[in-house]
């Protein structure tokens, strides 16, 4: 092979690149790449480094005013643009963009695409020095913030920031409230000024020995008067009060914080008090626990991904599946009764079993092949069966579901051999199974092996017939 | 071609963004291919096709609600908000500290004096949440640690079609999309063989006023979205049967020469109302099939129907519909309206809210047991109330026996259970006049935004771009009232 033949190659490979990065930010919208491809976006990381080091080198060695070795430019250039792409597939798995990554893309853009511009500037008759050394020193320049960017957004924001103010770890279930609570609250609002740096007021938030040693209009904080402790009437003036803290333009506190806050001074605002030290009905506890809840779709994060289009596929006149909220993988999937049940429509669902979180077939003519297919389904919480002619043998497939929280079975032909499965489901909170087979003295063990299960058994026969005789209007007694 | 429904008010107009992005398919097929990018072309048509619509905002507590609405407004002050001190100072005349400059209507603005009057019926405490509820509505009584009774309700209007279009709207005035169809557009059908969005009317003795399809309409949003009006007797449905001598296959072909010619003409035109009709007419050939089985309670258990009352075995009643619309709830309807007539008392009050009581005490109550027992409780909301509350004065002649309220927006009572709502409390409070809140007042935008909650939604994020701007529910208020909230 040629020089000039091996160059051709590379032109040619350098303008496939740019078209495509091009055409990936244009079309971005419509873009669904297989999971393959989005893969190839999870080396980014590893592929970013290459470019940055070769860039300087070459815009270092271009503004000694060496002449840039072919293949030094060549080779930065590819792998700029490979990087961006790498880069732009990965930010894809990101359903909306923040601020970080919107300029972490830009900026890396416009790297590759300046990059592009050196490469066929001085490879055309007329190149003019002074224009390439310009895009360089430009180059240096988007690279420096490029990098910052992304180091954001894989380090968090304050990354960068002082030791102190570093986010702190996830809360504990028994968690110390200054440390873990109230540490965290004023570490996320105040540090930022009242730290060894900035100390404004000359007040620091770094220690709790700090915080009651209190700044320059002392009184921070008077263990056990809320009232009459500044950090708390600062907090609760209007918004547009010179005094109000944390001042205008920075987040406020939330109410429920606020509150975290006063009730702790109020109990002594003290470091070695735990949430477990309180009873658990004190609104301070509740709060806490308010704090600690985390987000409930949250553990189905794990669930693998689903694209729209599959669930519209599988999905039916009388078959729907739907998210449980639009950020999840989490399904919930309801059959109703078609004119001509075909098993095969539940069975088509065998793909995406794991990710079934609710399930409802109640009413249909169902039976043991559906119960073994359930019995896939390992994420599981809710399931209705009811008003089916499901049996023991049916539902005994049925024991592998760890996670079921609810299950419907009323109106089925069960009987007490299903005792033993039902007590099995340690996670079952609710069960609901009147009118089935099951014996009384079956069920009163289930209800005193589970106290923690709500068994429903239907409308109390004593309230069935005092609702049924009641006339709707209550004469009223004569005085 | 389909659009982000929030964000294009005309859909037939092709703008600049529209045509770049139509232009892209184009060129993408040309320079890529699908190798790369298989799911390109396919997905993108998808994602035009189904909007980022029909899945909530978050997790959902409730994935359908039973409102059983009260048309008329019926008194706070005979159903659950007790005030004893009305009792003690009966026929003394409402100060002007509390009335507090509140304007009436031509029907009470003439009256020379405002007596205070009392209720007619007793009130006593039900549950371990000790309710209070008036002795009209025992059944209810019976189900108090399922509920939550809200006395701080307040509105705006204080005419009837002003106010109970706020309610099923959130403006007073006409023309918005009533809450119905802003569920069906924010979560989508449930069942694709059944409307999202069913009403049900029922009709008392008790003096009336009008109830108006406009009530149910989808406003600006899809057609698909408006509310069915289920009718009792043999055709719930008008025209849904097919005329004599047609057969389903019939049928079917003729659907299918329509449906081509349909599409023809939306190719033509880009009109997604024509894809609406299409998939109406697709509906209404599965309700052939499906409403008949919904709207069939010949199966219903003899106890079921004694719970309920005999009377769900009469169609057109209240009790019928409340049992109806446990059927729809169990087959995936996602927002079932009954209206009952009937409560609007301007006189002779005592018999006719007795009467009206009887109607729907104990079908309401029926209801919330028997979805409870199905585990529905869990995921359906119910909701009783009317569109404002009544004056605690008398309107016309003075006399207990026989005596009217005139309307009164500041407060009134509803319930709701289920759905994620709190059981078993009693919130908010008025006056000891029981005129003015005291405490925790929910206004209606409030109400909605946390109907909306419930249902996953956020209520500032669902919205829909018509005639320039975004309109919400909510429109620009409504805060989610968490104390309510389990």
């Amino acid at each position: 092979m040629t020089a000039t033949s091996k160059k051709r190659w590379v032109d040619y490979l350098i303008l496939g690149l740019t078209v495509f990065l091009v055409f990936c930010l244009l079309f971005e919208k419509h873009i669904h790449p297989p999971t393959i491809v989005l893969w190839l976006g999870k080396w980014h990381p590893v592929v970013l480094h290459f470019p940055i080091v070769l860039v300087i080198v070459t815009v270092i060695w271009h503004l000694t005013g060496k002449k840039v070795p072919y293949l030094l430019l060549a080779a930065s250039c590819v792998l700029a643009l490979t990087t961006a792409i790498t880069g732009f597939l990965l930010g894809l798995e990101n359903g909306t963009k923040g601020e970080l990554l919107f300029w972490h893309q830009w900026l890396g853009v416009a790297v590759a695409v300046g990059l592009v511009i050196w490469y066929w500037l001085s490879s055309s008759k007329n190149n003019n020095p002074i224009i390439t050394k310009g895009i360089g020193l430009i180059l240096l320049v988007l690279i420096g913030f490029t990098g910052h960017y992304g180091g954001m957004i894989t380090h968090g924001e304050d990354f960068l920031a002082l030791p102190n103010s570093r986010r702190p770890e996830k809360i504990p279930a028994n968690p110390l409230i200054y440390q873990h609570i109230v540490g965290r609250i004023l570490d996320d609002k105040c540090i930022s000024c009242h730290n060894p740096n900035k100390s404004k007021g000359e007040l620091l938030m770094t220690n709790l020995r700090h915080v009651l040693k209190g700044g320059e209009s002392g009184n921070t904080v008077i263990p056990g008067v809320p009232e009459e402790s500044e950090l708390i009437r600062r907090l609760h003036l209007p918004l547009e009060d010179e005094e109000h803290m944390p001042p205008e333009g920075e987040t406020p506190l939330s109410y429920s914080e606020i509150e975290i806050l006063e009730r702790w001074i109020a109990l002594g605002a003290t470091d070695s008090l735990r949430l477990q030290d309180l009873d658990q009905n004190d609104p301070l506890a509740v709060l806490i626990n308010e704090m600690m809840e985390p987000d409930p779709i949250e553990k189905w994060n794990a669930l693998t991904v689903l694209a729209d289009s599959t669930l519209e596929r599988l999905s039916s006149d009388y078959v729907t599946i739907t998210r449980l909220a639009n950020t999840t993988n989490a399904l919930r999937v309801a059959m109703y009764k078609p004119p001509v049940y075909d098993p095969k429509t539940l069975m088509d669902l065998k793909p995406i079993s794991e990710n079934i979180v609710e399930l409802d077939l109640s009413g249909l003519p169902i039976g043991a092949e559906e119960m073994a297919l359930v019995s896939g389904f390992s994420n599981l919480e809710w399931l209705e069966i009811d008003r089916t002619p499901v049996t023991d043998t049916d539902i005994d497939t049925l024991k592998t579901l760890s996670k079921l929280q609810l299950l419907k079975i009323f109106d089925t032909k069960i009987g007490d051999k299903s005792i033993a499965l039902l007590n099995n489901w340690e996670d079952l909170q609710q069960l609901y199974i009147w009118q089935t087979n099951i014996s009384e003295e079956a069920l009163n063990l289930l209800k005193e092996e589970r106290s923690d299960l709500r068994i429903s058994t239907g409308i109390d026969e004593s309230l069935r017939s005092e609702f049924a005789a009641l006339d709707s209007i209550v004469e009223p007694e004569e005085k | 071609m389909k659009k982000d429904t929030s964000e294009q008010e005309n859909p037939l107009k092709v703008n600049r963004r529209h045509f770049f992005s139509q232009l892209s398919v184009g060129i993408g097929s040309l320079a890529l291919g699908s190798l790369l990018i298989p799911d390109l072309f396919k997905s993108s048509a998808q994602t035009l096709a189904t909007n980022p619509l029909g899945i909530p905002h978050f997790a959902p507590k409730a994935k359908r609600i039973i409102y059983l609405f009260q048309a008329g407004a019926p008194s706070q002050l005979e159903t659950f908000d007790y005030k004893p001190t009305l009792i003690k100072r009966m026929g003394e005349d409402l100060p002007d500290s509390i009335r507090n400059g509140q304007r009436l209507t031509g029907m009470t603005s003439g009256q020379e004096s405002f007596p205070l009057m009392p209720s007619a019926a007793k009130f006593r405490q039900y549950g371990n949440s000790g309710a209070w509820i008036s002795d009209f509505f025992p059944h209810i009584g019976k189900i108090a640690d399922d509920i939550c009774i809200i006395r701080s309700m307040h509105t705006e209007a204080i005419n009837h079609d002003p106010a109970i279009t706020f309610f099923q709207t959130g403006s007073q005035q006409s023309g918005r999309p009533s809450m119905g169809s802003w569920m069906s557009y924010g979560l989508g059908s449930e069942n694709k063989n059944l409307p999202s969005f069913v009403v049900l009317t029922s009709r008392g003795k008790g003096n009336s006023q009008g109830l108006y399809s406009k009530l149910w309409s989808s406003g600006f949003l899809d057609s698909k979205h408006q509310g069915v009006l289920l009718r009792a007797g043999k055709n719930p449905v008008l025209y849904l049967n097919d005329p004599e001598g047609i057969s389903r296959s019939d049928k079917r072909h003729l659907l299918d020469q329509v449906s081509s010619l349909n599409k023809l003409h939306h190719v033509e035109t880009g009109d997604d109302e024509i894809e609406s009709r299409i998939a109406q007419y697709e509906m209404a050939y599965r309700m052939q099939m499906s409403v008949p089985d919904v709207m069939d309670i010949s199966k219903e258990s003899e106890a079921t129907i004694k719970l309920y009352g005999e009377d769900c075995q009469v169609p057109g009643t209240y009790a019928a519909n409340c049992l109806q619309a446990r059927r729809l709830a169990e087959n995936g309807v996602r927002f079932i309206q009954l209206y009952h007539q009937g409560w609007d008392q301007h006189g002779n009050l005592p018999n006719e809210m007795a009467g009206q009581a009887k109607d729907v005490d104990k079908a309401s109550a029926a209801l919330v047991l028997d979805l409870k027992q199905r585990g529905m409780l869990e995921d359906t909301l119910v909701i009783w109330g009317g569109e404002f509350g009544r004056s605690n004065y008398c309107q016309g002649k003075f006399d207990p026996k026989n005596y009217g309220r005139d309307h009164h927006p500041r407060a009134f009572s509803i319930w709701m259970a289920g759905g994620g709502i709190k059981p078993g409390i009693t919130y908010g409070e008025t006056d000891e006049f029981g005129y003015n809140i005291i405490k925790n007042p929910v206004h209606i935008n409030d109400f909605h935004a946390t109907l909306m909650h419930s249902m996953g939604l956020d209520h500032e994020q669902l919205t829909y771009k018509y005639q320039g701007r975004r309109f919400r529910l909510t429109d620009v208020a409504g805060n989610v009232v968490k104390d309510l909230l389990t």
